[in-house]
């Protein structure tokens, strides 16, 4: 299992009320129940847990592994110039 | 028609307990919510006392809420919470639609303001957390509470410092006696004992001196060796409802809301004007068809700052007459502190406890009578077996706002 996806179930355990054995991959935000700002919101934690910036526009996830996926890239992007 | 409208539900955030019957007992026993500052930043500063609230968030909104919500929304809704579940309203959709909010508060969410700052400013921090907008707004209580109970008539938040909650409940009444509501939620709440908010104060130079003997005494309203008010934080709320609603249903009242007085000094906005004062308390009795020896307490607005004692004083002097020195007059502020937006909420519920328990709570502190204040202020110790069934409760604010509430006991006691 991916190091991204459990450092993101740990974020989602400490903000959300969500049972952490719900977060399963394929596991829409919908589902979850998290709207537009709840995910504005968590975009926050994400930059701060992952020391990444992630641009206006570019954070389009439906799943928890689109998040997985979105996150792993902006960190393989994003550390290239550091 | 003028309709009547009756208070259905109470609830309490506060430095002398979380829920009305410890509130209650607390505060008839003299015990004070006064103490040194918990906070780290204390020690940076001259005054480190304060009246806190002991709140665990959790024990009131989820997780999400409270990341996403200044403390002073947290305890809006947690004092919404126990009002709601006191009164019980059960409104169907078509109600909620005559149903309202109005919240008072001073500052909104002065928590989030600091750390926004310190990010910013201390920490050069290039972004600030996303949901900032929406935790400084003045009117997110308000908003909140409007969500939480599907409340979807006005909702409203008013600003008018130390007597925005007395406002807000004022014209909740009145919005329910005038027919255009049936259910109000009003109340207030603050939550401004920040580094920078208890500085702002200091410089201001009207907060009490620590007690050399104990910290919990150091609030001490009509006393000549006062030294100034001791901020606090808090929140109100009460349910309003039209009368004859509430009867059918078979609520439990606990007091007729008859009057309220809503005054400006149009003087100074610190210095306070008797006049403002004495108006706002004949306007209220005039509206309940009162005179004023139907009062049987009055709840003082009482802040122990020498400007408001002494002219408080003299404005119930006028009002009243001789008939003064007969009405039991109490400062709750020696024990909950001066919770600003708060207070007026705060204080209306302490006017209805004094009706219910038919009881009054004291003025603490009040060891050295100050000759200038030569009411009777019930120092120190509550009186049992007192017959209250009317009540005053004063608020006055910086910027020369008067706001004055009276309820009444349903059932009178002969």
């Amino acid at each position: 299992m991916s190091i991204t996806l459990e450092r993101l179930k740990q974020l989602f355990a400490a903000k959300f009320d969500f049972n952490i054995e719900e977060l399963k991959p394929a596991t829409t935000l919908e589902y979850l129940g998290l709207d537009s700002l709840d995910i504005i919101e968590f975009m926050f934690d994400i930059e701060n847990e992952f020391k990444i910036k992630i641009p206006d526009q570019e954070f389009r996830v439906r799943t928890i592994q689109d998040m997985v996926d979105a996150v792993d890239r902006f960190i393989s992007e994003q550390s290239i110039g550091s | 028609m003028k309709r009547r409208v009756a208070v259905t539900g109470l609830g309490i955030i506060s430095p002398c307990g979380n829920n009305i019957d410890e509130f209650s007992a607390n505060l008839m026993a003299g015990k004070s919510g006064v103490r040194r500052i918990s906070s780290a930043y204390s020690s940076l500063l001259s005054v480190k006392i304060a009246a806190e609230v002991d709140f665990n968030p959790f024990n009131y909104v989820t997780k999400r809420q409270v990341s996403s919500m200044d403390r002073v929304n947290q305890f809006a809704l947690a004092a919404a919470s126990q009002a709601w579940k006191d009164s019980e309203p059960s409104l169907d959709a078509k109600e909620r639609e005559r149903a309202g909010v109005y919240i008072g508060s001073g500052m909104g969410g002065g928590n989030t303001i600091e750390d926004l700052y310190d990010q910013l400013f201390k920490h050069n921090a290039d972004r600030v957390k996303p949901l900032t907008v929406l935790m400084v707004m003045n009117n997110a209580s308000a908003s909140h509470i409007s969500i939480e109970y599907g409340l979807s008539g006005p909702c409203l938040t008013l600003s008018t410092a130390c007597a925005s909650s007395a406002n807000a409940i004022g014209e909740a009444f009145r919005q329910v006696r005038d027919g255009y509501v049936d259910v109000m939620l009003a109340g207030g709440a603050e939550a401004f004992l920040t580094y920078g908010g208890l500085r702002c104060w200091e410089s201001l130079r009207v907060l009490a001196v620590e007690d050399p003997d104990d910290p919990s005494k150091s609030c001490k309203p009509f006393s000549k060796n006062r030294s100034g008010l001791v901020l606090g934080e808090g929140a109100a709320v009460v349910v309003l409802e039209e009368m004859e609603r509430a009867v059918n249903r078979g609520a439990l009242i606990h007091a007729e809301i008859v009057g309220y007085g809503s005054t400006s000094d149009a003087f100074h906005t610190t210095k306070p004007s008797f006049e403002g004062q004495a108006r706002a308390m004949s306007e209220a009795l005039k509206g309940a068809g009162l005179l004023p020896e139907d009062i049987d307490y009055i709840n003082a607005h009482g802040t122990a700052t020498r400007w408001n004692d002494l002219l408080e004083t003299r404005a119930m002097r006028k009002v009243f007459d001789d008939y003064v020195y007969k009405v039991p007059v109490s400062s709750t502020k020696s024990m909950h502190g001066h919770t600003m937006g708060a207070s007026g909420a705060i204080e209306f519920i302490v006017s209805l406890l004094a009706i219910k328990n038919q009881a009054v709570p004291p003025t603490i502190n009040l060891d050295q009578p100050d000759p200038e204040c030569d009411l009777d202020y019930v120092p120190n110790i509550g009186r049992k077996g007192v017959k209250v069934n009317t009540v005053m409760s004063n608020s006055f604010a910086f910027g020369g706002t008067n706001a004055v509430l009276i309820a009444r006991k349903i059932k009178e006691v002969a």
